[in-house]
């Protein structure tokens, strides 16, 4: 490595590439990632679960080196008694119950029938799954198959947990749920490393993200030190309202306001100072001098187009 | 740097020593298929040719007018060659799903994040169609021998054939890895059970026709190589000590049958893998 990664390195990645014949999955990433929570955050194909796969020793690199807990993950099997992988993808015998499936999981881990089972029980208890234990997986809800998945990855008590988009297809009564377990998971002193492809989801999880597209780490820090960055490009934002002309002879008044286009019953305003425009445009709305406003939407909160916004930088 | 308060536990117990995952495999296997009344009924039918042989060995040891059915080699290699039919009805039912099934539901993926070892995931599934199909061969055709030398009383036709233990010990394990490393290629080249078991049997049939069709056609019995079952005899017949069916030279047979293994663990390499690459 050309520079040694800190001790306390949960992962360690150094020029790291992954090619599926002419197709990159992951081009060049060097980075370390701290213990603690740790979100990926991407859009669709940035090469979330390549980097995934690679972490868990699944892939072999065809560049560069991963390091896992301090030791080197491909080849490895040994390591992977102290990682726990929650895959995106379904893995389920459905005429297994819960219960069975974790316990022949936990089984691979080299502990014995008796005591397996007890992490089993242990773990479905952890991800409020203990009443359905002993139902069909097949008869599970998208969420109770997550968590499922959820307790096979912790039933070990590994001390890093890779989850990837483990709240995908969660209703949101199951997405706080998880959402809350994964954070005293992390307050607990495990190491997580939990991918999405939805911002406010990472946000909510952890300030610490690695944020991916097309195969490259874009940025990695604090996700209020990103933000910034993202905040420092042109922000649009979509106001549907009553009287879009008189909201934007008020809007051209503001000195953030970099240019604005109505489109139908909207108004579109690019600003560069998001932040102090939303406040405004608040307080404009609670005023009624401009009319209703019936709908503020922010193409940018789409994720494509804040990596575009970084690419272009 | 925030603070941790390490407030969960690490497991602390004792825990099998690495390259034994396949046990669990195993035994988890075994387990599932002998929990299934269907395959029950198989295996206790697959017993039936074993009682028939000991009434033969019976009469043959204790009623002097069945002299005719003294065991000899042949009695033990004709027991095994008609353990044939469920040798293959085991393999197809066992063996076909043994990787496609996990293919199909992606367990693989889970299987292979967990210290497990593709290797060790080959051979717990290996174990597992091997127990049923060794149940089946090698511990009646042992068995067998046991018998003969209960109902006779002595043992003389044990020290008169003492080759035949490790005949028997032999040509059971060259038929059952032969059988099994074939039907789990085929198994890790699907996600359908049953697309394997039908192909299985179509390669098994299709060598045998092909090799019929030549052998009509040239006039001799040199073109046996072509079918996997008529290695397996002519392999058979030479630890056996017996002449051999077909023109084929023996070595070229279990040439044939080493080449088969080779190639399926070729095959197994390439596709057991936790993700599926598609370049």
């Amino acid at each position: 490595m050309n520079a040694p990664a800190p001790p306390s390195a949960v992962v360690a990645a150094d020029h790291l590439s992954k090619w599926y014949g002419q197709v990159i999955g992951l081009n060049d990433v060097t980075l370390t990632v701290p213990p603690g929570i740790t979100g990926l955050l991407g859009p669709n194909g940035a090469g979330k679960s390549t980097f995934m796969k690679l972490i868990t020793g699944q892939l072999k690199p065809s560049k560069g080196e991963v390091r896992v807990l301090g030791e080197p993950i491909w080849r490895n099997p040994a390591l992977y008694f102290r990682i726990g992988f929650c895959p995106e993808q379904d893995a389920f015998y459905e005429r297994m119950t819960g219960l069975e499936w974790v316990t022949a999981l936990v089984g691979l881990n080299g502990v014995g029938e008796t005591q397996a089972a007890t992490m089993a029980h242990r773990a479905l208890e952890t991800v409020d799954l203990l009443e359905a234990k002993d139902k069909k997986i097949g008869a599970y809800s998208k969420g109770m198959r997550q968590r499922v998945k959820l307790a096979q990855a912790l039933a070990h008590d590994p001390d890093l947990m890779i989850l990837d988009e483990p709240l995908a297809g969660m209703d949101p009564i199951g997405r706080r749920k998880t959402i809350r377990l994964i954070k005293e998971w992390g307050r607990a002193g495990r190491s997580i490393i939990v991918s999405s492809h939805i911002l406010h989801e990472i946000e909510s999880m952890t300030s610490n993200i690695l944020l991916i597209n097309q195969g490259r780490i874009l940025a990695e820090g604090n996700v209020h030190q990103i933000r910034d960055l993202i905040d420092e490009h042109p922000h649009t934002v979509y106001i549907k309202a009553d009287e879009t002309r008189a909201l934007a002879r008020e809007f051209l008044s503001y000195d953030d306001v970099l240019s604005l286009r109505f489109e139908d019953q909207a108004v579109v305003v690019e600003t560069g100072k998001p932040d102090v425009f939303y406040a405004r445009l608040t307080a404009l709305a609670a005023s009624g001098d401009h009319g209703s406003i019936h709908e503020v939407t922010s193409p940018d909160d789409n994720l494509q187009a804040v990596f575009k916004y970084l690419v272009k930088q | 740097m925030p603070i941790h308060d390490q407030g969960y536990r690490r497991y602390g117990g004792t825990r099998t020593p690495a390259g034994q995952a396949w046990l669990v495999i195993a035994k988890a296997g075994v387990r599932t298929f002998l929990s299934k009344k269907g395959f029950l009924g198989l295996l206790l039918l697959s017993w039936f040719p074993f009682f028939v042989r000991a009434v033969q060995l019976y009469a043959a040891a204790n009623l002097p007018n069945a002299a005719m059915l003294a065991p000899d080699a042949q009695t033990f290699r004709q027991f095994l060659d008609q353990q044939g039919t469920f040798v293959f009805f085991i393999t197809v039912y066992v063996g076909a799903g043994l990787i496609a099934n996990d293919r199909r539901v992606n367990a693989l993926q889970i299987y292979l994040s967990k210290p497990l070892t593709r290797a060790e995931y080959v051979l717990g599934k290996l174990a597992i169609l091997m127990t049923f199909l060794l149940l089946v061969t090698w511990v009646p055709a042992i068995l067998l021998l046991v018998v003969q030398v209960l109902f006779s009383g002595n043992t003389t036709f044990l020290t008169k054939n003492l080759f035949l233990f490790p005949a028997i010990t032999l040509f059971s394990f060259i038929y059952v890895v032969m059988v099994s490393s074939a039907i789990l290629a085929l198994s890790s080249l699907s996600n359908s059970s049953r697309y394997v078991g039908i192909l299985y049997a179509a390669l098994l049939f299709f060598t045998q026709a092909l090799y019929g069709v030549l052998r009509f056609v040239t006039g001799n019995t040199k073109l046996s190589w072509m079918s996997f079952s008529f290695n397996l005899e002519q392999v058979g017949d030479a630890i056996f000590r017996l002449p051999p069916r077909y023109d084929t030279p023996w070595t070229v047979s279990l040439l044939m049958i080493v080449l088969l293994i080779v190639g399926s663990g070729f095959v197994l390499e390439r596709r057991v893998r936790g993700v599926e690459i598609v370049a």
